[in-house]
């Protein structure tokens, strides 16, 4: 039994460090400017923390030793030493790792120049996204959905008509944004809690409703990607998808004129 | 031949074990309780082990009932200090419209409570000499004077009851803020949880003061039962001043 | 009967006769059977929505025999009740009032728990409360849809989707009763390991499941009264007109909802502070257990008790602290990140320094390898690898990715769900014959434990990969989003992985149905364990035996004592006296 189990303890380390490494799945390629740090800092973790799981599983293996029928256990309750040491040890492990995370939120959070950002306001609505663009004047018009919104006039955020800084907002259901500049994004909810989720941006926030949610994000590859809601919103939960389109300059400028006309 | 002793001596020396072998250390007290330490069961049922079981889950129970209002007052505090957000303005605005409290109400229901927690603690203590008594067989253990007591706490609780549902009543008839105020719902929130609360000390009471004609409850069943029931209420007692401070100074 | 005032027998009058007593009995053995068949109802049918769930992911137009095929609406209220049933009824339920009101009165040297009659009243309406959670499926809408955690402002909208109506109202007031029978019990466990400890037994001469118990005890106390009040406010949102969850402004299924001014981070902030000693309460008695029976298998004492229950003491004070860590996507304030993931580091030292010693006691002893011990081996092995994606996850820059996606339902399942099940069969095994007198089936024991543990990492381990791919949870349908719908067949691969775990799950039913009727009797001491439960003979029926006047004189895990007949010394073994000269 006891070669059975650290057989089967060794085969189960061998079988979880295959899947890691083979990984069948794996992050989708990042392109934004804040993906490659993330990267890196997953790549750290997956390793330490795969070493202390490698050490863990295969420690506990070789403490199951069969000892001979005539050995006696050892009476032993325990030693103050090895308990501060290891305590120490997996100390300054955790916490070293919590520190270099902790930098890289600080950068995360940090404010940032908004010089040249895109501003996208996003709304999540059961089981929508909806985009909108402050048009020509910069600014967003205000809105009230339970008395204007009607998804079938084109108003499916219920813009104030009466707003004239309303009346150049551009919606879309779709994200498209310049490449190579900072995407400011103001999250809001109609209903229920959404979360934005664009995996291939490692982004990821929640939109809350009653609350505005300022964050960014800075695409760096021209192309369009998925996005998923991750807040439970009800039965449409799975299919309240959208697009990102990450585009050139001059085709994001032409993009918005198009929408602008219509 | 190696004792335990000796085997345990020798490897104790870093000490870390769960206790190890050795005298008992304090018969009673912390070195443990006293379950174990009688020779018949029925002892488990004595009056005087029952009290003290039944003090302990009074205080455990005050501890809970301690944790949930604090939980209920950051609830109260955080919702005055941080308002509401406002999509137009962007920010997060002031919306706590102060209540117009009723203070000679309020004041009237705080004497009836005070009032009730002197009453309760007369028969309380008359019961608990009683009882020293009737254990030395001088009086009869039964309870009588006591039972009026008991019943002017209940009716005076009732009547600090009353006197909330009269405060809830001339709350609701104010009009000044619209629907979605928030001070009045957390009002009644917190004042609700006292009130249930309160609600339960009576049920106790009453139990304990008809207890003897409707269940055959012994005395010192009866005893025990006033007595953890006027810790709670005298602590609900402490509680709604508590409330009354909160509601009367936490106001924007 | 006329009889003195304070006779002893005058009170001792029996709660009810005849049968009556025995199904409403205030005996702690018979309430601790009870939960656990309560618990055992419970996880089949968890079980059971978890094979439908995962039999819908992945074959939606399946039919299943006897049941029909699975319909997409039903994937969120089967979601829901499945993580509340588990949560609740299963790991919250049988490690601690299960076995803890079987056992914890034996192990300190009582008759009886402090009051029996509160034991009583708590299994009793955490019965209740079940069935109304039970109930759901059967009203207009079904069962509640916004997951264990209940979100507001979707779980405060009747018309937000199907189950939001009378399906969320039931939720609400099964969870209210189970908490009041949760508080109940807490009380009674605390109460009792105060004050009916055996004299002799020290604070630090209780076994460590003891201390598991009181601990839990004391963190159920302020969780659940927290929850308590959340699950009333809610309900007061949902019918009285209050505003604490639902903000204004807001258009749902074409209608303006009549609220303002209240905040969904109200009920995050409320659920977590709860939800995260939660777990722990889950957990806790599970690692007791463990400690427990890797001491009595290896016959060594446990490694460094001082430590371990510092430990557990550190658990229990830091598991109020960390509640942040399920909100860092949630828009809180992204400063409040810093010291919620700083404190989450904190509390993965001292569960680090468990598994130490755990290992510690492992070494180098003379491993009995038995059933029960297979399982707790397994608990560790499972705690390792569901923990340590913890820290991982208290990094708000990597959780922010990770939050909501299957990542997340990998660390819980292998940590909470498999762990404290594998504590659970281990102390099933363990405890079995003393709960119902006989010896449960080492052999089928053993096939049990080799098809679970496979099976857990060969379900939950591809989760991973799922969630670092950005599957998000909670979707009923693969085919909504694209990249979701690439990832099919590793969904499959997890599926046929459930399927086989579950179908393991009947070898230990079998076992344990056909071990309480026909199983070898049990002797006395089966597993030459210390404690005080193993002390008492006798049957294991209603009242307790007081039989022998319990004094303790040792401590909880003397074993691997040389030159004696035995090579444990029983914690109520007479004192010998050899030992004062030693000392
Ligand atoms: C029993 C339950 C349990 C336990 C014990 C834990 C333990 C931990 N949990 Fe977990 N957690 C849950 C149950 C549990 N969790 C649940 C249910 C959720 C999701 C809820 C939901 O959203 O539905 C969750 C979610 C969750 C999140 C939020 C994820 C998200 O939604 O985004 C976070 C983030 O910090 C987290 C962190 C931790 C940490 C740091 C620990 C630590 O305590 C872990 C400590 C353990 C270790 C660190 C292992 C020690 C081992 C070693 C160090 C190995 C080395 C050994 C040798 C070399 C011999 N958990
Ligand atoms: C204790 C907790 C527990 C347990 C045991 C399980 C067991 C299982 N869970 Fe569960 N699960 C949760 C807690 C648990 N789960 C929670 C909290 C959620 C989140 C809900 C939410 O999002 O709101 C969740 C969500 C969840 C999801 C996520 C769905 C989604 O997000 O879309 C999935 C998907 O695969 C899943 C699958 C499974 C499977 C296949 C098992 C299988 O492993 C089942 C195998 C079962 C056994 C091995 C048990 C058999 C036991 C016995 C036969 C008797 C033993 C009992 C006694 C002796 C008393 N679960
Ligand atoms: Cu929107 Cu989930
Ligand atoms: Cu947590």
């Amino acid at each position: 039994m006891a070669a059975a189990l650290r057989m089967v303890l060794a085969l189960i380390t061998l079988g979880c460090v295959y899947l890691f490494v083979a990984h069948p799945l794996w992050f989708p390629a990042g392109v934004s400017a804040e993906s490659v740090a993330l990267d890196r800092n997953f790549a750290v973790a997956f390793r330490v923390l795969g070493a202390l799981f490698i050490a863990g599983q295969l420690v506990l293996a070789l403490v199951l030793m069969r000892r001979p029928a005539t050995a006696e256990s050892k009476h032993w309750y325990g030693n103050w030493r090895i308990e501060i040491a290891w305590t120490a040890a997996i100390t300054v492990i955790f916490f070293w790792f919590n520190i270099s995370g902790g930098r890289l939120w600080s950068h995360e959070i940090a404010p940032h120049s908004a010089a040249g950002a895109t501003q996208v306001e996003v709304t999540g609505a059961q089981f929508q996204w909806y985009f909108r663009y402050p048009g020509a004047d910069g600014t967003f018009g205000r809105t009230d959905a339970p008395r204007w919104a009607k998804a079938d006039e084109g108003n499916p955020l219920g813009i104030d008509p009466g707003d004239p800084a309303g009346r150049d907002d551009i919606v879309a259901t779709q994200m498209v944004v310049p490449v190579g500049h900072t995407v400011e994004l103001q999250l809001r909810a109609q209903d229920v809690i959404h979360s934005l989720f664009i995996p291939a941006m490692r982004f990821k926030q929640d939109a809350v409703p009653g609350m505005d949610i300022h964050t960014h994000f800075t695409p760096v590859k021209v192309g369009v990607y998925e996005i998923a809601c991750a807040e439970l919103c009800g039965i449409g939960h799975y299919r309240m998808r959208a697009l990102v389109r990450v585009v050139s300059e001059e085709e994001f400028a032409q993009w918005l004129k198009g929408q602008a006309n219509r | 031949m190696p004792t335990i002793g000796e085997h345990v001596e020798v490897e104790r020396r870093p000490k870390l074990g769960g206790g190890g072998p050795g005298k008992i250390p304090n018969p009673r007290g912390f070195g443990g309780g006293d379950d174990g330490d009688r020779d018949r069961r029925e002892d488990f049922r004595s009056p005087k082990q029952r009290l003290n079981r039944m003090r302990l889950l009074m205080g455990i129970c005050l501890f809970s009932v301690t944790v949930l209002f604090v939980v209920l007052t950051l609830v109260y505090l955080v919702r005055l200090v941080s308002g509401r957000y406002d999509p137009d303005a962007q920010r997060q605005v002031q919306d706590w419209i102060p209540l117009n409290l009723p203070y000679v109400q309020l004041w009237i229901n705080s004497l009836l409570l005070v009032l009730s927690s002197v009453t309760l603690e007369v028969a309380r203590r008359t019961m608990a000499k009683k009882e020293e008594f009737a254990v030395m067989g001088i009086v009869p253990p039964a309870a009588k004077r006591e039972v009026p007591w008991l019943g002017i706490t209940v009716v005076l609780g009732f009547c600090f009851l009353a006197g909330q549902i009269l405060v809830w009543k001339n709350l609701q008839h104010q009009g000044a803020f619209g629907r979605f105020n928030p001070s009045r719902p957390l009002f009644f929130l917190v004042t609700g949880a006292h009130a249930v609360h309160l609600l339960f000390g009576l049920a106790a009471l009453l139990y304990a003061a008809l207890g003897a004609r409707l269940w055959a409850l012994r005395f010192d069943s009866q005893r025990i039962a006033v007595e953890v029931t006027s810790w709670y209420w005298h602590y609900l007692g402490i509680l709604w001043f508590g409330i009354f401070a909160l509601v009367h100074f936490a106001r924007a | 009967m006329k009889s003195q005032p304070n006779s002893p027998q005058a009170n001792a009058k029996p709660f009810a006769t005849g049968w009556v007593r025995h199904v409403f009995s205030t005996d702690h053995k018979v309430i601790g059977r009870q939960y656990f068949f309560l618990s055992l109802a419970a996880v089949l049918v968890g079980a059971w929505l978890s094979l439908l769930m995962r039999i819908h992911l992945v074959w939606p137009k399946a039919a299943i025999p006897f049941f029909g095929e699975i319909k997409p609406e039903n994937y969120l209220a089967y979601l829901t009740i499945h993580g509340t049933l588990m949560v609740f009824f299963v790991l919250s339920t049988v490690p601690q009032n299960g076995f803890g009101t079987f056992f914890l009165p034996l192990q300190l040297g009582a008759t009886e728990m402090a009051f029996p009659r509160l034991s009583a009243a708590g299994f009793w309406t955490t019965l209740v409360s079940f069935l109304v959670l039970m109930a759901a499926f059967f009203v207009p809408g079904g069962a509640a849809g916004a997951g264990w955690t209940q979100y507001a402002p979707l779980s405060a909208l009747a018309n937000a989707g199907p189950g939001q109506a009378l399906g969320t109202d039931l939720w609400l007031v099964s969870i209210g009763l189970f908490c009041l029978a949760t508080i109940l019990s807490a009380i009674n466990f605390v109460t009792t390991t105060i004050k009916q400890r055996a004299s002799g037994m020290t604070l630090m001469r209780m076994p460590l499941t003891c201390w598991t118990w009181f601990v839990t005890a004391i963190l159920s106390l302020l969780a659940f009264s927290v929850l308590t009040a959340a699950a009333v406010m809610l309900l007061l949102d949902r019918h009285a007109g209050t505003n604490f969850f639902v903000p204004g402004g807001l258009l749902v299924s074409g209608k303006a909802v009549e609220h303002a001014g209240g905040s969904p981070l109200l009920w995050q902030h409320l659920f977590w502070f709860f939800g995260h000693p939660e777990v722990y309460i889950a957990i806790l008695p599970a690692m007791g257990v463990t400690s427990h029976l890797l001491s009595v298998f290896s016959r060594k004492p446990v490694f460094g008790y001082n430590a371990m229950v510092g430990a557990i003491l550190a658990i229990g004070a830091l598991g109020f602290m960390v509640w942040g860590h399920h909100m860092f996507a949630s828009g809180m304030d992204p400063h409040a990140g810093f010291a919620f993931s700083t404190l989450t580091t904190a509390i993965a030292v001292p569960s680090a320094v468990k598994t130490f010693n755990w290992v510690a006691t492992l070494y180098g002893g003379r491993i009995r390898y038995t059933t029960p011990l297979l399982f707790s081996v397994g608990f560790v092995s499972l705690f390792i690898t569901g923990g340590l994606t913890g820290p991982l996850l208290a990094q708000p820059s990597l959780d922010v990715y990770l939050h909501d996606t299957y990542f997340v339902v990998a660390h819980f399942h292998l940590i909470m769900a498999m762990a404290g099940l594998f504590a659970i069969f281990s102390a099933t095994y363990f405890w079995f014959p003393r709960m119902f007198g006989r010896m449960m089936n080492e052999r089928l024991g053993r096939i049990h434990f080799w098809i679970t543990l496979l099976g857990a990492y060969a379900t939950f381990m591809p989760m991973h990969l799922l969630g670092i791919a950005g599957h998000p949870r909670r979707y009923s349908d693969l085919t909504g989003v694209q990249y979701v719908a690439a990832m099919l067949p590793l969904q499959k691969f997890v599926t046929v992985a459930a399927i086989v775990t579950l179908a393991g799950q009947l070898v230990f039913l079998t076992n344990l149905f056909w071990s309480m009727l026909k199983g070898p009797a049990a002797a006395a001491n089966p597993w030459e364990c210390s404690s005080l439960e193993w002390s008492r003979p006798g049957p294991s029926l209603p009242q307790s035996v007081a039989g022998r006047k319990a004094v303790v004189n040792y401590g909880p895990y003397e074993y691997g004592i040389v030159g004696r007949e035995k090579d444990f010394v029983m914690q109520d073994d007479p004192d010998t006296g050899e030992r004062r000269s030693a000392i």
